[in-house]
Parts: structure tokens; C-alpha cells; sequence
């Protein structure tokens, strides 16, 4: 036995070794975690267990007979995190370049089809050179049958990708099919086609980092929804998103000890929302106010920054947050903040969480650049994932809301639950001066100085109508609310809908404008 | 060569424009045939090695990480179409990360626009009450 015993202890050292010390040594030369410290980071301390390890690749073209490949180069299997069942691949740089062929390949698949049956979020985490080319067509069907785990998955398990290396051709879309993507700055790379290949193609010159570093993805394409300028701090984001999560589509996101808003708070949101409508503020103060300690995980936090997403808790329960922010491009939604918007609901109706939506936008952005680009089927994305949510759903209108976009940010008409109103609300079928201009159009002209009894039509236009007590009369705004009574109102909101069913007509699934 | 006058924002200009023939047009393969050698070899993976992609044998450092773009070219440019309100500082002010330099008045709203860098102003293109369309530059910070 104790032979036995001694051969398996060998076979676990040279396996856990990866790419071997000098390998290991590089890593960590370049400012990167090592797989196995990043799944230490994650997971409770002695909590995680490892499976395939003795898995390696079976392939010998190319020279791959000589070429070992200890675990293939992916550490799998299961912890806790929090307490909760968490699992987790992450690609070894050190072995192969981290290359994904056939046997790597099935173990992702292994825990992909672990995480669905058990009903625990899954964590990929990326440090990869590619597909493993001397391992041909089977490296390829095995990113395959990764998309297609994750679609299948999508929507059951919350499933969240780490980019913590390059992620290049193929090997990014599955982080851009799961839920969330967290990129360190300086070593998460990702790209479809990379700068040698855009040069020799298109002539230009950049740089990977320029390309497909943590800044571009979180600021001009949008594709990570958090960045961290180390491992260190990636990994303690990481585990504070996971806890306003819950584990499936089919248990509730976990509660904690009800927080209230720093002192003051209620007193404060008084005097947040300027009423000149003419005058920015930061929506984000209204949410800071709002929820339980003032904490607010905001998500693609420089990306259409137009449009505030993210998770806070109010009352201890989990809350998926959107606001329009009038601080920046005036609170238009574009395509950009429409895209950001609806693929956020989404999730939160997915996976049970109630949406708090706050309102002040002057409309969709006018110009040729978004009409050219789409804006018809972009912001239609956010009138569907409106509509579609069940979860509850609570809107509060803060000052500007006309015409389309006010249909559109979660209103009474699209199945909003709740609908308050700060007495700065607006709500109309489109601002004073333009409703004037075409009401009135007959007085205006006929009068003989057109320019003063436009003024004073336009006044009277906006004491008539930009208020929200016309749509409260009728029963398109419940309350019109003191903004210090904003948590109180919130709250009581979402504890009547907590038992909220709203049944959908049978279906294979819609059809949302892509 | 033809001249034009071009009036911008009530503002005359007289422009002198040149049309280029075939000697512009062979200026430009030249330089770019100059330029090509110099970045045009692809290094090749090392034949033994397990293949992941070429970019991938390099990870890029922090000391890569290069500025961001909008950056590169200093220039502040209006993120909405509207009208300047106003102008908060001169050629030559200090201006630190999102300070606020100009407001502008687009979308019923005044927008404040800011800083993206910390540095120095080096020119102002805009003035109060100067309309300006979606992306004319507004102001450089060098």
C-alpha cells in the first residue's frame, strides 16, 4: 500500500507543478497570478476540490507525443465561496501556453454540465493562448460545445468570466455569452482578431493593450462590465458581485442584515434633483441615498455612461438598479445605454431580481450617427426587456420624462408595477417648447409679437403639463412622493410585490430585436 | 489652384484649395512602401513550441498600456450638438482630471463638459454662444 500511496503523492506533485517552476516562475514575472493561486483567491480557505487532475491531452501529431501536459492545462472542479457551491475553471498559462485542446476542452464541459445540474454559478477563468492548433478540428469542437454550454446555461446559472490573460479568435465569446466579464488591467487581453493580423489586413497599427486591454473593453466597446488594476482586487470584486446573486433561476438571490442609508440621507435626496430642468446632477446620488449603507456595485461603470447600472440591496433584499443620468449627454439614451440597459433587466428577471428604475431623460439621442447606426432596433431592446421582465418592477420618475423614452424607462404602459414621482417629475408627451410650438402654432403666429406669446404659451404649456400630476390623475403615476420618503416608499413598494407571479403565454422564446 | 470663401458661424474665410495630380498620388505609396519594412515581420513561433496563437506568446505589460485615444489627440470634442454657455478657462490654465472647462446647452440641458486629463490648456476653439455640431473640438489640453 504504502507504494501505492507514495506513487499517488508523485503523480499529485508533478501534476499541481503545471508548466513546471521556470514556467511558473515567467508567470508570475509578468505580473500574473499562477491557475491555482487565482481558484485560492476565490474559493473559502480548504475548500476546494479538484477534479481531473491526472487528465492529459491523448493527441500525437506534430510532435505532441513528446509533449506533456500535466491536469492539460485547466484546473476544474468545485468550492465554496461565501459558503455557497461556486464553480470554476481556470486555464494554466504554464502548461501548453494554456492552449485548449480536445481533454482540456472536456473538462470545461465537465463542470459546465456540474454547474447546470447542481444549480451553482460558474466561474471561467481566462489565461489562454488559443485553440491548441497541432490538436486540429477537436480543439475547435471543444470551444464549441463551450458556447453551446454556455447558451444552454445562460439564463439557469449565473455565469461570470475572468479575463485574466490573452483571450483571442474564438476563445472570447464565451465570455460574451455569459453574464458578466471582469478584466485585470495590463494582463486581461481580448480580441477576435489580434494587432498582426489587423495590420497585414487592414494596415493599421495597435498595440494588444490598445486593442483588447481592460480600458478599451470597459470604456469604448463595452464588453467588460468590471475592471481592477490587479488580480488581487478582480477577485474581491468578483466575490461582491457573487453575493447579490443568487445560486439559479429558481432559488432567490441571498439576503443579508438590513443596512440603512448613511445618516442624513432622507434629508439630502431633498435637495439632489435640481427643479431648474435645465441643470445636471449625478442619478447616482439618488441611489447612494436610496439603498441599504449607501453600498452600489455599479456595473460597466464607463461605458455609455449616459445610462447607471448595477446591484445594491434595500432592505436587505437584492435590487438591480438603472437610472438615467442627466450628468452626462444630458440623460439621452443612445445605442450604447439602450444595449447596456436591456441585456441588464434581462438578467435581473432571469434570475429574480427586482428592478428599481429612476427616470429623468430628455428622449433617444437625435443625430444621423445613431439613426445610421441603428437606433430603431437598439432601443427597442429596451421597451422589450421592460416588457418582458416579470420580476417586480418599480420606477421612479425624478424629473424629465417624454415621449418615447419615457414609455420606454419601465413606465406604467410597459408593465411597471409601481410607479412614484418626485413633484419634479415631467411627465408628458414631449418638453414645453416643442408641444407649444405645435399646439399653438395658429396663436403663435396670429399674435403680434409671436416671439412673447410663444414664451407665455410655452409657460403655460409647462404649468399645465410638465408636472407629473397629470399623469397621476390619470393613474399612470400611484404616488407623487417628498424625495426624503424615497427609501420608506421604495421599500414598502417591494415588500407588497415580494410574492409577485405574472404569467407570460407559452412559448419556445421571443424574438427580441438584436 | 481655386479659391473659395467659406463662412463659418457668420465668420468669412477665404480658402485656397489645390487639387493633386498624379504627383500626390505617387507621394503617398512611397511613403507608405517606407514604412512597411520596418513593422512588416511577423515573428515566428518558435516551430517545437505547442502553438497558441502569436499574439498570445507576448501578454502585454503595464508599461505598454498606452494612453487612451481620445486622449492622443488632446482635443476636447462636443459629445452632443448645442450651444457653448460657457467657457471656464484659458489658454495656458492647469486643469486637473474632470474639471469642468465649458457648459454646454444641448438637449434642454446645460451639460458640463470636462477634462479627461490633468494638463495644460493649449487652445480654445470656442467661445460663448458659439454653436457647435456632434464632435467639433471645443478645446485642446496638451
Amino acid at each position: 500500500m504504502s507504494e501505492r500511496l507514495t506513487e499517488l503523492a508523485e503523480r499529485r506533485r508533478k501534476a499541481m507543478a503545471g508548466g513546471g517552476h521556470k514556467r511558473l516562475e515567467r508567470q508570475h514575472a509578468l505580473g500574473k497570478w499562477t491557475a491555482r493561486e487565482r481558484l485560492d483567491a476565490l474559493f473559502d480557505p480548504g475548500t476546494f476540490v479538484e477534479l481531473d487532475l491526472f487528465t492529459t491531452h491523448r493527441s500525437s501529431l506534430f510532435g505532441m507525443d513528446r509533449a506533456e501536459s500535466p491536469a492539460d492545462g485547466v484546473v476544474t472542479g468545485y468550492g465554496a465561496v461565501g459558503g455557497r457551491l461556486v464553480y470554476a475553471y481556470a486555464q494554466d498559462f504554464t502548461v501548453l501556453g494554456g492552449s485548449l485542446g480536445e481533454m482540456h476542452a472536456g473538462k470545461i464541459h465537465k463542470v459546465q454540465d456540474l454547474a447546470l445540474k447542481s444549480g451553482a454559478p460558474i466561474i471561467g477563468i481566462a489565461d489562454s493562448g488559443g485553440a491548441r492548433i497541432q490538436e486540429g478540428i477537436d480543439a475547435l469542437n471543444g470551444y464549441g460545445e463551450i458556447f453551446r454550454r454556455n447558451t444552454l446555461a445562460s439564463g439557469v446559472v449565473p455565469q461570470i468570466s475572468v479575463i485574466v490573460g490573452p483571450a483571442a479568435g474564438g476563445a472570447v465569446y464565451s465570455p460574451a455569452i455569459t453574464d458578466f466579464v471582469l478584466m485585470a488591467e495590463g494582463i486581461g487581453q481580448m480580441y477576435i482578431t489580434g494587432p498582426q493580423v489587423i495590420e497585414s489586413v487592414t494596415g493599421e497599427q495597435v498595440t494588444h493593450e490598445e486593442l483588447g486591454g481592460a480600458h478599451t473593453h470597459a470604456r469604448r466597446s463595452g464588453n467588460a462590465h468590471l475592471t481592477f488594476a490587479t488580480e488581487q482586487e478582480l477577485f474581491a470584486g468578483l466575490k461582491r458581485l457573487l453575493r447579490y446573486l443568487p445560486s439559479n433561476n429558481l432559488s432567490q438571490p441571498p439576503n443579508e442584515e438590513s443596512k440603512e442609508p448613511p445618516a442624513g440621507a432622507a434629508e439630502r435626496m431633498r435637495g439632489i434633483v435640481p427643479e431648474d430642468a435645465n441643470k445636471p446632477y449625478d442619478v447616482r446620488d439618488v441611489i447612494h441615498g436610496l439603498v441599504d449603507a449607501g453600498e452600489f456595485l455599479e456595473l460597466q461603470p464607463e461605458f455609455a455612461r449616459n445610462l447607471v447600472i448595477g446591484f445594491a440591496r434595500v432592505e436587505g433584499h437584492t435590487v438591480a438598479l438603472v437610472g438615467n443620468q442627466p450628468k452626462v449627454l444630458a440623460g439621452c439614451l443612445d445605442i450604447d445605454a439602450s444595449d447596456k440597459l436591456a441585456r441588464f433587466v434581462r438578467f435581473a428577471d432571469a434570475f429574480s431580481i427586482p428592478v428599481i428604475t429612476f427616470v429623468d431623460t430628455p428622449g433617444y439621442l437625435p443625430g444621423t450617427k445613431q439613426e445610421y447606426g441603428g437606433i430603431i432596433r437598439h432601443g427597442a431592446k429596451v421597451l422589450y426587456a421592460y416588457s418582458e421582465a416579470t420580476v417586480p418592477k418599480v420606477s421612479v420618475v425624478l424629473r424629465k420624462a417624454y415621449g418615447g423614452a419615457y414609455l420606454a424607462m419601465c413606465s406604467r404602459s410597459l408593465g411597471a408595477d409601481t410607479v412614484l414621482a418626485f413633484p419634479t417629475a415631467e411627465v408628458a408627451v414631449m418638453g414645453p417648447d416643442g408641444a407649444a410650438n405645435i399646439i399653438f402654432r395658429a396663436e403663435i403666429e396670429a399674435a403680434e409679437d409671436p416671439v412673447a406669446e410663444r414664451k407665455r404659451l410655452v409657460e403655460t404649456y409647462r404649468a399645465e403639463f410638465a408636472s407629473p400630476y397629470v399623469a397621476a390623475a390619470h393613474g399612470y403615476v400611484d404616488q407623487v412622493i417628498d424625495p426624503a420618503e424615497l427609501r420608506p416608499a421604495v421599500s414598502r413598494a417591494l415588500w407588497a410585490l415580494r410574492q409577485k407571479r405574472e404569467e407570460r403565454p407559452p412559448k419556445k422564446h421571443g424574438n427580441i430585436p438584436l | 489652384m481655386r479659391r473659395f470663401r467659406v463662412i463659418v458661424n457668420g465668420l468669412a474665410y477665404e480658402v485656397e484649395v489645390e487639387e493633386l495630380a498624379s504627383d500626390g498620388a505617387v507621394a503617398a505609396p512611397h511613403a507608405a512602401a517606407a514604412a512597411s519594412p520596418a513593422h512588416a515581420p511577423v515573428p515566428a513561433p518558435p516551430a517545437p513550441a505547442p502553438v497558441p496563437a502569436a499574439e498570445a506568446k507576448k501578454p502585454a505589460r503595464k508599461a505598454e498600456t498606452p494612453a487612451p485615444a481620445a486622449a492622443a489627440a488632446g482635443a476636447i470634442t462636443s459629445p452632443l450638438p448645442g450651444t457653448v454657455l460657457d467657457v471656464k478657462v484659458q489658454v495656458g490654465d492647469a486643469v486637473s482630471e474632470g474639471q469642468v472647462v465649458a457648459i454646454l446647452e444641448a438637449m434642454k440641458m446645460e451639460n458640463e463638459i470636462t477634462a479627461p486629463h490633468a494638463g495644460s490648456v493649449t487652445a480654445v476653439h470656442v467661445k460663448a454662444g458659439s454653436a457647435v455640431g456632434l464632435g467639433d473640438a471645443l478645446l485642446e489640453i496638451g
